[in-house]
């Protein structure tokens, strides 16, 4: 039993840095532009799609393959940006409704182009690492060592220079920031940019490891969701543990209850959080 | 004066012959047109759940192009030709319902194949029904099964073999697990209307084996089993019995032997999982109508057909769906005109029904009805080992 709790708690924390990626985007782009970008979760599938399209039929080594799906996802996000996002900031409902909208058009393109049908890429790096205690397939390793890397850097990004200070003191008190020189539309741009960059990332990494199909981002960015106001939104680091402690709920759920119902695991978790603390883990009750 | 007249006269009549020969004329172009007869087909060619109607849809479309290449058919003195309708429903039983009645309604569509999916076929049930006598709805779904010889449920027949029973498959699979000397096997099946359908079909089959069962169930959408794969590992079964389509059982058979469950049984979908791991697991044992790498060698209809696949496709011969071709395909669009040939009909879908129901046919597969509607046809089982060595057993049920 110890080597199955184990062994599920490290495939949580794993599980829970793709929550988290998600969830770093979505409290980036509620902190700066004031929505909360439900599409992040298709432009995941962009970036899932694009990283296997390059790997499997053009025949890209795979470790170029996925910049290049994540400068896709964002190229995407930059369009999105300026054709619809711009005209959303701060207005909580329109960019949800535009983003859901979002997730639609690139659902059916998605379909148009690839079907419906699930794709495999082929196994990148195949084998397991093998510790006794716990089994975990090379590849979630990489996924996971790749996640942390790019959060961290996100977190030191945002905390040790201009640009993320800049970001910072918008969200914090955004009329005294635009006074102070912040060029605001360029940040929020910047932000929902990196976002959906972020969103690529992790798509055209579970790309490596899953079957993909069209809507398989629904369920990220619930789960990224999920993962931000379990952390409090606004919290950078938070949002890489509110992702690691609801995947791990749902792993080490899924071993003494039912797994059919492994989603209602993290979402039971985040209800009895937000009873104590209604702010979240990581951000002070104002 | 007279002339005149006569003139007159005659411009009526040429005008009135004109008009006769136009009105005859348009007569002709419908009863040309009647001369068609349409086939419908509710499958899944996309989606999570595509791997059987894909692989129909193929089939048939094969199937209708020769038939109407050779000058269609003739019944009662009377040329036929077939015409196609196979809308994708994507696995989606509205989407299912808004073709049947598109079918029914407009079309007037007699013979419809599909649906393969339980879901859809739930979906379309109640509304299928009230056409009772006047369409044959000709599909795999195991939930077809329970509804066969039911009042108002005459126009069913159901396309693939049943499980249980003498003649089923799952009897014959259970009892060969025996001889392999499994004393466990954990189910890992999606929690749908199949995945209870065959809990409630195998677990007895099971207990009367004498083998041990335990079940897991996982939501649609899942692509991470590793908890509950996990969990089977430590149950320490020597099958794990999957379900049951290619949008799961990639996932399924990679993460499982990378913990070390390396044997899979009655496995429902296509060969690829077990090839793409071929390396990494032990056994892999998979229930497919045909086998065609084999069968393309020792059977010239085979042989015909991937080379007329290969032709009309201008695509190679996708070995690993192919033989999910059996339910609602190739075989029976030829089954089913030579059907209404022997009947005398193409529009009394009663008569046509019965002459199937006593038909064996003989084509890609050897094909026939039981008395409830259920067809019985022969299947391979196929067993994927280590490396990719691949052994096959050829069952011809009673």
């Amino acid at each position: 039993m110890l080597q199955l709790v184990v062994g599920q708690l490290l495939n949580g924390v794993i599980i829970g840095t793709l929550y988290g990626i998600v969830a770093l985007g979505v409290t980036l782009t509620f902190g700066i532009t004031g929505i909360v970008n439900f599409a992040l979760g298709a432009f995941m599938a962009i970036g899932a799609y694009t990283g296997w399209y390059l790997t499997d039929v053009v025949g890209i080594a795979y470790p170029v393959a996925v910049p290049l799906a994540v400068l896709v996802a964002a190229l995407f996000g930059l369009l999105a940006d300026q054709t619809l996002f711009r005209f959303t900031r701060n207005n909580l409902i329109n960019g949800l409704i535009v983003s859901i909208g979002l997730i639609s058009v690139i659902q059916s393109v998605l379909l148009m182009v690839w079907t419906t049908t699930p794709k495999n890429m082929h196994y990148v790096l195949p084998g397991v690492i093998n510790l006794d205690l716990f089994i975990v397939p090379k590849m979630k390793g990489v996924v996971f060592l790749v996640l942390l890397v790019v959060i961290l850097a996100t977190y030191a990004a945002l905390t040790r220079t201009w640009a993320g200070r800049a970001a910072y003191a918008y969200a914090q008190a955004p009329e005294a920031a635009k006074l102070m020189g912040v060029r605001t539309e360029l940040l929020q741009t910047g932000v929902v940019v990196y976002s959906t960059a972020l969103a690529g990332l992790g798509g055209a990494l579970y790309a490596s490891l899953y079957s993909l199909e069209v809507s398989m981002g629904a369920s990220y960015i619930l789960k990224g969701v999920e993962a931000a106001i379990l952390a409090g939104i606004g919290s950078v680091m938070g949002s890489l543990v509110g992702g690691i402690v609801l995947g791990v709920t749902e792993a080490i759920g899924s071993i003494f209850f039912p797994q059919a119902y492994r989603d209602a695991y993290g979402l039971v978790f985040l209800v009895l959080i937000l009873l104590f603390r209604p702010s979240g883990l990581f951000v002070r009750g104002r | 004066m007279r002339n005149a007249f006569y003139r007159a006269t005659r411009l009526r009549s040429v005008t009135l012959v004109a008009a006769i020969a136009l009105v005859a004329g348009l007569n002709v172009l419908p009863a040309r047109a009647q001369n068609v007869v349409k086939i419908g087909e509710i499958e899944a060619q996309t989606g999570a759940l595509n791997t059987y109607g894909w692989m129909s849809a193929q089939g048939m479309r094969m199937a209708v192009d020769e038939i109407n290449k050779a000058g269609g058919f003739e019944v009662a003195g009377k040329k036929y030709k077939l015409q196609l309708i196979n809308p994708d429903t994507q696995g989606n039983p509205q989407q299912a319902l808004i073709h049947l009645k598109q079918m029914l309604e407009q079309d007037h569509v007699k013979y419809v194949f599909g649906p393969f999916l339980t879901n859809v076929y739930k979906g379309i049930e109640p509304y299928a029904t009230g056409f009772d006598g006047k369409f044959l709805l000709m599909g795999g779904a195991t939930a077809i099964h329970f509804d066969l010889g039911k009042p108002h449920h005459g126009y069913l027949m159901r396309t693939w073999n049943w499980d249980a029973g003498p003649s089923g498959f799952g009897s014959l699979m259970v009892a060969n697990l025996k001889k392999r000397g499994a004393k466990r096997v954990a189910m890992l099946m999606q929690n749908d209307a199949f995945g209870h359908v065959a809990r409630d079909i195998y677990a007895p089959l099971f207990k009367t084996a004498g083998i041990a069962f335990d079940e897991e169930w996982f939501e649609p959408g899942t692509t991470d089993f590793s908890s509950v794969l996990a969990k089977i590992a430590a149950w320490k079964p020597d099958y794990v019995f999957p379900g049951y389509t290619d949008a799961v059982l990639y996932d399924i058979v990679r993460q499982a032997t990378e913990i070390g469950l390396t044997k899979f049984w009655l496995v429902r979908g296509s060969l690829g999982p077990g090839l793409k791991n071929k390396d990494a697991l032990d056994d892999y044992i998979i229930y497919i109508p045909k086998y065609f790498e084999e069968a393309q060698n020792s059977e010239p209809k085979v042989k015909k057909f991937i080379a007329d696949y290969k032709a009309f496709y201008k695509t190679d011969f996708p070995y690993d769906q192919a033989p999910l071709c059996s339910s609602s395909c190739y075989d029976h669009v030829y089954m089913l005109v030579d059907a209404m040939k022997k009947a005398g009909t193409v529009d009394d879908v009663a008569k046509v029904k019965q002459t199937l129901m006593s038909t064996i046919y003989h084509g890609l597969w050897n094909i026939r009805y039981d008395q409830t509607g259920e067809e019985v046809f022969n299947f391979d089982v196929v067993d994927i080992k280590k490396g990719g060595k691949i052994e096959v057993t050829h069952i011809n049920p009673k």
